[in-house]
């Protein structure tokens, strides 16, 4: 006969309450757990994404993601041109927010190296990747954006051509991919009034130069908003992403890069180490806190509840003595009903879990490790959470039950 | 056969000058088969003999057999007194003291199981509850049964693991008269038909013709009692 089975028959519904409750708790035990995994997975898909062996941003910064990092455009060409490259393309990645039907709309936009990379490695969920190199973007399906609707940056339209699926920032913004011009385009857009304000400045700057005094006529031409002079850079980029052959050695490659002057060498791993360091080591931290004092929270709320059903058995557990039930089984009677409560609750955090969690804001990541890890986590917290329940029925003194 | 059988036991709580001898230098033999009453006033001892005899509260001196089986010597345990009670022994007292999470079948079930009934725990089981007549209120949870009919289903499960000592506190002082009677006849029911010795604390000196004997206690110290003497208290 299960003594432990029998007692919760008897208070089935305060036992399913108890349960839903703490249900409720290790949901948010777990979901502390699945943002900060969500957290790490958003901040380094985009560095998984693009798959590159070798990142190369400004020297002396630790960009694109850490910090801005401004890489001349001609790294594209020379990094190609190293022996045992396969490829080289540009990347730029720039933060912005835009208003869209009255709401906040935070976009991280990241530029591909049109025509060699049209978006075909994204994680695509539906539509395609760039077919043009200007007026298209592929965006995440969290933005809620449908392919075909159009977004308009810099006063120009962009359609949607295709969604992913968690191409997330480490803050959890959306990505939006579109071609390496475009992305710059928008980056570096101005309003009217600056570019005309600039345009002057610049005259006036021409002015006191000789080349301004002799040549007149170049006044004409820096206030033709067609006109662009010449000698003036691209736009940097804000890193190189380089693919070395295969077969060819990625520390012999690097150690090529390490002696140009302009940049700085990353491996694919320390690039996410980077993002994963410097933007969520505070939350991961901050969340690990949270989940601690949730996890203490939570056993000493197991323990007193375990304690008060033990506490309103002690006649019930007297007369069991007084039977002569041993106590392995009477300890048993406290286990099973711990681990009956963990179970149920586990259960009620999981449903939970799985209705409520994609509807989060941010990203809820339940990894295969943290659903096995959980209900190992939860058997070792009721276990513990026990102990006093185990203590006080092992104290009942028997001879209480002749004492009237 | 001398179901129990008590040689000098003692029992003092406090020390020093407060000290109070709840026993002292008790004598006692309860034959298997009888139906024995301890009688007295209250604080006399009688519960500290029954939970000596029962070795809830082992005496500070003296020995006890049970079935011709040293298991208290000198105040000491011999055995493992938790066998003792799941093998040899059956209490009743004076509240029924079901488990209040199982039903009337089930605390009978649990005291054979524990008892070391192997085979048809339920027929045993339902077989005490149909000998003691309440049978009908089986699946019942002890809080939906009327007193006396706790008390039966406590008796079924005193003898589920067929005790040779019955020991009964004051069993029949929440009940009145009539149902107090019926609890007395059945505990001299059981000792004659399943040969168990039954001694039972009471105070109801009414049905003392039901017992095979009589003790008495006063002031710690046990004395034969005579049906008489006893009744005209």
């Amino acid at each position: 006969m299960n003594l432990a089975v029998r007692d919760l028959r008897r208070h089935v519904g305060r036992f399913m309450a108890t349960a839903a409750g703490l249900g409720l708790l290790l949901a948010v035990v777990i979901s502390m757990q699945g943002i900060y995994a969500g957290m790490v997975d958003d901040a380094t898909i985009l560095t998984r994404a693009v798959g590159a062996d070798l990142w190369l941003v400004q020297r002396g910064t630790r960009g694109p993601f850490a910090e801005a990092s401004r890489v001349d455009p001609s790294v594209e060409d020379r990094a190609a041109a190293v022996p045992g490259v396969v490829r080289a393309r540009s990347y730029t990645f720039n933060a912005l927010q835009r208003d869209r039907n009255g709401a906040p709309l935070r976009l991280a936009l990241v530029g591909l190296a049109w025509p060699d990379d049209r978006g075909d490695g994204l994680p695509l969920i539906a539509g395609r990747g760039l077919v043009q190199p200007h007026g298209e973007v592929v965006v995440d399906a969290s933005l809620g954006i449908a392919i075909g609707e159009t977004l308009v940056f810099a006063r120009e339209p962009y359609r949607v051509v295709g969604l992913t699926r968690n191409a997330l920032t480490s803050g959890g913004d959306a990505v939006a991919f579109l071609s390496l011009s475009d992305s710059q385009l928008i980056a570096n857009d101005l309003p009217p009034e600056a570019v005309q304000t600039e345009r002057v400045r610049f005259v006036e700057r021409l002015r006191t130069t000789d080349l301004g005094r002799a040549q007149p006529a170049l006044e004409d031409l820096a206030l033709d908003p067609r006109w662009r002079a010449p000698a003036l850079p691209m736009p940097p980029v804000g890193a190189v992403l380089v693919n070395v052959a295969a077969g060819q050695d990625v520390a012999t490659v690097r150690r090529v890069f390490e002696r140009w002057g302009d940049v700085a060498v990353f491996s694919q791993d320390e690039e996410r180490d980077l993002v994963l360091q410097g933007l969520v080591q505070r939350a991961r931290m901050q969340l690990g806190m949270f989940s601690v004092i949730l996890t203490l929270t939570a056993a000493v709320i197991i323990a007193m509840v375990l304690y008060n059903m033990t506490l309103e058995k002690t006649h019930d557990i007297a007369v069991l003595k007084l039977m002569g039930t041993p106590a392995r089984r009477l300890v048993f009677l406290v286990l099973q009903q711990a681990w009956l409560l963990g179970a149920v609750a586990y259960g009620v955090a999981f449903v939970i879990g799985r209705t409520l969690y994609p509807h989060f804001p941010r990203r809820v990541v339940l990894t295969p490790e943290l659903l096995w890890a959980a209900p190992v986590a939860v058997l070792v917290l009721t276990t513990l959470a026990s102990v006093l329940g185990v203590v006080h029925a092992l104290r009942v003194d028997a001879s209480r039950v002749l004492e009237g | 056969m001398e179901a129990v059988r008590a040689v000098g036991i003692s029992k003092r709580f406090g020390d020093g000058d407060g000290a109070v001898f709840a026993l002292r230098d008790v004598n006692l033999a309860v034959e298997s088969g009888s139906v024995v009453a301890l009688l007295g006033p209250s604080g006399s001892g009688k519960s500290t003999l029954v939970k000596a005899l029962g070795l809830v509260q082992l005496p500070d001196e003296g020995d006890i057999h049970l079935q011709g089986r040293l298991v208290v010597s000198g105040g000491e345990a011999l055995v493992d007194v938790g066998r003792l009670w799941r093998t040899q022994l059956g209490f009743v007292f004076q509240k029924a003291n079901l488990v209040s999470f199982l039903t009337a079948r089930e605390n009978v079930e649990a005291a054979c199981e524990m008892g070391g009934e192997r085979d048809d725990v339920r027929g045993r089981a339902d077989e005490l509850l149909r000998y003691l007549e309440v049978d009908h209120r089986a699946n019942a949870y002890p809080e939906a049964l009327s007193g006396g009919e706790q008390q039966r289903v406590a008796i079924a499960r005193a003898l589920a693991n067929r005790p040779s000592l019955v020991l009964a506190d004051e069993p029949t002082a929440a009940l009145d008269s009539r149902r107090g009677r019926a609890v007395m006849e059945l505990f001299r029911r059981v000792a004659h038909e399943q040969g168990a010795a039954v001694l039972v604390v009471t105070h109801d000196h009414r049905a003392l013709d039901v017992f095979d004997g009589c003790f008495e206690m006063e002031d710690g110290t046990l004395r034969p009692a005579t049906r008489t003497s006893s009744a005209s208290r």
